[in-house]
């Protein structure tokens, strides 16, 4: 019998994911756990491995494709059989994603136990359910009017007359428009608070200066290449590229960003870090600047959880655990590993982890809780040669700290005599709608000093 | 005329003995009706207006009991009597003056709207001689349809100066259509007396206008009615059609629960009372006053338990409050 | 100031109005000794006369042609039609007769008369005495449409509709004869054609008639302690409206409830949200221009049922809350 392949779930909160390659085509043979697919979830390439052996066949998606996960996408076949009939799937343009006609399938056999359960409690009637996919439209953006906001059959209508009647059109009200006009906003960056997502008056008011400057800089590629000008090459922007793009846009234009700056002597802590390493064990892992840099914010962070901390329209979550995510450049993007409960490990842990995430990364073999439920993040640009920089802020998390070079300078003793330091430019990139400067400032020095008595936090 | 079963005797020569009984117990029952409605209005347990027919009950008993089941009407606003003395049962018509579900029109037209289409009743009527043109339709329907059916159009004396009287009558005539024309003369519309209405004496005169049979008769005599009603009925099923009858009677209530009758005395009320309509009858029947209570009681009774019903039968759904305005 | 009814405010315009000049009459069924249907006219025949309190027949395209017939020759003539609905009978003269001779005559006749109509539903008055027509005569050129919502409007708007010289519907309000307000002793005249705002507020503008104002105004009371200031106008005349007021307002809130107890298709609603985006005030629209009106339906008899079929202050709330909250 045919089976399915599934769109897997890799992350809790993953909802969807992009095909990035299909590594078999119809009618490739293939064994049980071979890689069928490749696809991009956040900023992860993961592969998609055949349920059983056999044939591919009925593949269903093209590369480009962000798919709902649990949606069949292909299916193995064995001998003779064919892929079970299904309407033509049309490829859905990101913006929309991709219709389900795995959904009757999936209602038809639960026995697909293997997809785990969708992490709403969408609800959609039978009727609605076909229609949407017959329309080739995603349900679960339709917000339902039926009983306990089930999805109806109109519903699913007056989505497919919305979608078609307001296609590439914005939502907006008049005021709002009147106020982009006068602002020079462009409305196509605002996501809108009113109904349907329409642009409202307040929306566009409260867009920070940057979301014009944003949305401008956004705009331009989608005009294309500059008339006259040679391309040499263009890049799409599918996978992490895109990832980070709409992550970076959205924390400019959302979250105002203070900086703050600190240099930090550091002669004390790499005094202490040579000594460790000169005296580790055998086999335990060397401890590096980033790693002594994780120890202090983190606890600086328990010092400070004002900073450790996400913003939401209708409140601010302190969290309690301190997981410290850290940026690390890939040939082709960036990442950010995480160094859950860092708090609670000592500088060994730390550093063991800090390698081990740099060699999955490298090798593509981060797992997605790697990557997640990082509360705050450090970029390190020192061994790029940076002396210092300001980082932009990784939502949903309410700082960043930016780590530069460390350099030698004479500093001024007690005395007014220099003498050569060793320091590091600390930049802290803040979200002010979750704090203040005064706080942030505290947080900073709070740091600093850690760092400059490394080994009273270590004790 | 309706034929009598074999040797019953008939009243005056015209209305069966044993149906003329059953019509007393009617006239009876609505005046119970009518004085129990001004109650439940007075405690509060309706709403909107009423109109009373209590003295005029003679018009109702005569009228339509004259005619057959296959038959239309067109009520008036005063048209409790007319309902019942048309069949229309009290539980139902209790629940609609009562704003029920359980109503003849699910508590939606009240008792001025009070209609059983199933039974050609089609309806009671808020606007003066808004009916009258109906009636036309009707009777056209009837005559394209070749039955020998008629319909039996009510209306008061104010209906009598609106332009569609004149129309209706007009049309009805030139065209032979079975239309009974009963006009409910009890002497005021609302406070225009009808001396201050009419330069006419009677308003069957007007029949003249229009080259059709006009008569008045007494409207508070029971047979008198029913006489003129079946008399009209028989010329209109053999295609000689309309006739304009005038029943004289008196309305003894004001002409809605607002009224402060100003415009007449209470000596010329009483004078009126004293000609009322059941007492008559029952005299015509050899039903003495013990008699009469006794069948005064029997309907009071009969009145409870419908109030009975319609209190305790459930109101109208507000989630179908849309429902019936469109086919 | 001395308080009136609504009812007693029109009674004393029409007197004052028929002391000061003898060419105004009152013609009507049942005005006179009965003092009309509800009583505005009570006590009017006892100190005019019939001759000038006049007694009708059932017969309203003849009480509206006479007003006519009277206005063109020279008289100024109050008509009353006892439920607004039995205008039906007489809108040939109306709209046929009274709305254009003027205009048909090059401007040379005069037909200044006023129709009172009692209109409006909650008396338990079922379908055929308890409409709401207002409407069809704003679509009628050559007629004037007032809808008084309070005994100081009442008056003053009355007199100034027995002094236009135009055709004038008078659309008065059943529930509203017996509220009362301060109502000036002295003669006095509201301009027909002057929208008035009852209440200013920043978040919402309602606009609403007849009893609607009243209504929204116990709304407003409501809102008010949420922090939900609503901005109140009563256009006052349907014809010729006064829009001013009302495209102001709605430029400094940006958002717009209409209100009225007709029903809400074709309903003067409809209009009213047309002039707000017709003007100036479009481009500070912050959600569409909602109405609030009657449902599609005659009135029902059945108390409950009449109660839903048109707007409850609590719609006012509700439907007020969702706008200003953006979320409607």
């Amino acid at each position: 019998m045919a089976k399915e392949i599934i769109m897997p779930k890799f992350g809790f909160t993953q909802e969807e994911s992009e095909i990035l390659e299909w590594l078999k085509q119809d009618g490739d043979k293939v064994d049980k756990g071979d890689p069928i697919a490749v696809v991009s979830t956040d900023k992860i390439s993961m592969e998609v491995e055949a349920p059983e052996s056999g044939i591919v066949g009925g593949i269903r998606y093209k590369v480009g494709d962000v798919v709902p996960v649990t949606r069949i996408i292909a299916y193995v076949l064995q001998p003779g059989e064919k892929a079970p009939e299904t309407d033509a799937v049309p490829a859905a343009p990101k913006s929309e994603a991709t219709a389900a006609p795995a959904a009757e399938e999936k209602a038809a056999q639960p026995a697909a136990g293997a997809t785990p359960a969708a992490p709403t409690t969408f609800s959609i009637s039978p009727v609605a359910q076909r229609l949407a996919a017959d329309l080739n439209i995603d349900a679960s953006q339709i917000s339902g009017t039926g009983r306990d906001g089930q999805v109806t059959k109109k519903d699913v209508e007056d989505f497919a007359a919305s979608l078609s009647a307001g296609a590439g059109k914005v939502n907006a009200t008049p005021s709002a428009r009147r106020i982009a006009q006068e602002k020079g906003v462009d409305l196509h960056a605002l996501s809108g608070s009113g109904p349907n997502g329409r642009i409202q008056a307040e929306d566009v008011s409260t867009a920070r200066a940057g979301a014009a400057v944003q949305a401008a800089v956004a705009a331009v590629p989608s005009i294309g290449a500059v008339p006259g000008l040679k391309v040499l090459k263009e890049i799409p922007l599918v996978g992490m590229r895109r990832t980070i793009a709409q992550n970076m846009q959205r924390s400019m234009q959302q979250a105002p960003h203070m900086f703050l700056q600190v240099d930090v002597e550091m002669d004390a802590a790499e005094g202490l870090r040579k000594l460790a390493n000169q005296n580790k064990v055998a086999d335990a892992p060397k401890i590096s600047v980033t790693a002594l840099i994780v120890k202090a914010v983190a606890w600086a962070l328990k010092q400070n959880p004002i900073i450790n901390s996400q913003y939401t329209d209708e409140k601010i979550i302190l969290y309690s655990d301190i997981n410290i995510g850290v940026a690390t450049a890939l040939d082709n993007g960036l990442i950010v590993p995480v160094i859950h409960n860092a708090d609670s490990k000592d500088l060994l842990e730390i550093s063991r982890e800090l390698g081990d995430l740099a060699q999955r990364a490298r090798s593509n073999k981060l797992q997605p809780d790697n990557l997640s439920g990082g509360t705050f993040t450090i970029s390190n640009l020192g061994m790029f040669g940076i002396d210092r920089f300001t980082a932009i802020i990784n939502p949903p998390q309410s700082a960043i700290l930016a780590v530069g070079k460390m350099n030698k300078v004479f500093v001024p003793d007690e005395n007014d005599q220099p003498v050569l330091s060793r320091q590091v430019a600390l930049t802290l990139s803040a979200d002010h709608r979750v704090m203040d400067g005064s706080q942030a400032a505290k947080f900073l020095t709070d740091l600093k000093n850690s760092l400059l008595n490394l080994g009273e936090i270590l004790k | 005329m309706p034929t009598s079963s074999k040797k019953e005797k008939m009243i005056e020569g015209v209305i069966p003995e044993s149906k003329a009984h059953e019509l007393l117990y009617k006239m009876v029952l609505t005046r119970a009706f009518e004085e129990n409605a001004e109650e439940m209005y007075g405690l509060g347990k309706v709403h909107g207006t009423m109109h009373l027919s209590i003295g005029e009950e003679g018009v109702a008993a005569g009228a339509g009991p004259a005619l057959r089941k296959s038959d239309y009407l067109l009520n008036t606003h005063r048209g409790h009597g007319h309902f019942l003395m048309w069949g229309g049962d009290l539980n139902r018509m209790m629940a609609e003056f009562m704003g029920k579900e359980a109503g003849y029109c699910r508590g939606r037209g009240g008792s001025m709207h009070i209609a059983d289409v199933e039974s050609n009743n089609l309806g009671a009527q808020g606007i003066v001689a808004g009916n009258l043109p109906i009636s036309v339709g009707v009777g056209l329907s009837i005559q394209m349809r070749k039955t020998d059916q008629v319909v039996l159009t009510l209306f008061g004396d104010g209906a009598a100066n609106e332009g569609a009287f004149h129309e209706s009558l007009n049309m009805a005539s030139i065209w032979n259509l079975p239309v009974i024309y009963l006009c409910e003369n009890n002497q005021y519309a609302m406070s225009m007396a009808f001396e201050r209405a009419f330069r006419v004496e009677q308003i069957s005169e007007r029949a003249s206008a229009y080259g059709i049979k006009g008569l008045t008769v007494d409207g508070n005599d029971v047979v008198a009615v029913y006489k003129a009603v079946s008399e009209a009925a028989e010329q209109a099923r053999k295609g000689a059609g309309p006739t304009l009858i005038e029943a004289i009677t008196y309305r003894w209530k004001g002409h809605s629960k607002s009224d402060r009758q100003l415009y007449r005395t209470r000596e010329e009320v009483k004078k009126w009372m004293e000609k009322d309509p059941i007492k008559r009858f029952a005299a015509k029947l050899d039903v003495d006053e013990a008699g009469l209570k006794e069948i005064e009681k029997k309907a009071k009774e009969e009145i409870r338990k419908a109030v009975e019903f319609a209190e305790s039968s459930p109101e109208p759904d507000v989630n179908t409050i849309l429902e019936g305005i469109y086919a | 100031m001395r308080e009136l009814s609504y009812m007693e405010a029109l009674r004393e315009a029409m007197r004052q109005a028929m002391q000061k000049d003898d060419r105004v009459f009152l013609i009507g069924e049942d005005v006179g000794v009965y003092g009309g249907a509800f009583g505005v006219s009570a006590g009017l025949l006892d100190e005019f006369g019939p001759k000038r309190i006049i007694d009708t027949p059932i017969s309203e395209a003849g009480i509206a042609g006479a007003c006519i017939g009277a206005a063109v020759t020279g008289m100024r003539p109050i008509g009353e039609m006892q439920f607004s609905d039995f205008v039906v009978i007489a809108m040939e003269q109306l709209v046929m007769q009274g709305a254009k001779m003027r205009f048909m005559f090059g401007g040379k006749a005069e037909v200044p008369f006023v129709m009172r109509l009692a209109g409006g539903s909650g008396t338990g008055a079922a379908a055929q005495h308890s409409e709401s027509l207002e409407n069809w005569f704003v679509h009628v050129p050559g007629l004037k449409v007032v809808m008084p919502s309070s005994p100081y409007d009442a008056k003053g708007l009355l007199l100034a509709a027995i002094e236009d010289n135009n055709p004038i519907m008078f659309f008065e309000n059943k529930v509203l004869y017996k509220t009362k307000g301060p109502v000036p002793e002295e003669m006095y005249t509201i301009p027909i054609g002057q929208s008035h705002v009852v209440r200013e507020g920043k978040d919402l503008t309602v606009v609403a008639t007849s009893v609607m104002v009243s209504r929204a105004q116990e709304a407003a009371e409501q809102l008010s302690q949420e922090g939900i200031e609503l901005e109140i106008i009563d256009p006052r005349t349907l014809k010729p409206l006064d829009e001013k007021p009302i495209v102001e307002s709605v430029i400094k809130t940006g958002k717009a409830l209409i209100v009225h107890e007709a029903v809400k298709t074709g309903g003067f609603g409809g209009e009213l949200a047309a002039v707000i985006m017709e003007s100036e005030a479009f481009g500070y629209l912050d959600a569409p221009v909602k109405r609030l009106a009657g449902l599609d339906m005659p009135i029902p008899y059945n108390r409950n049922l009449e109660y839903h079929a048109v707007p409850q202050v609590e719609n006012i709330v509700e439907e007020t809350r969702k706008l200003v909250k953006g979320q409607y």
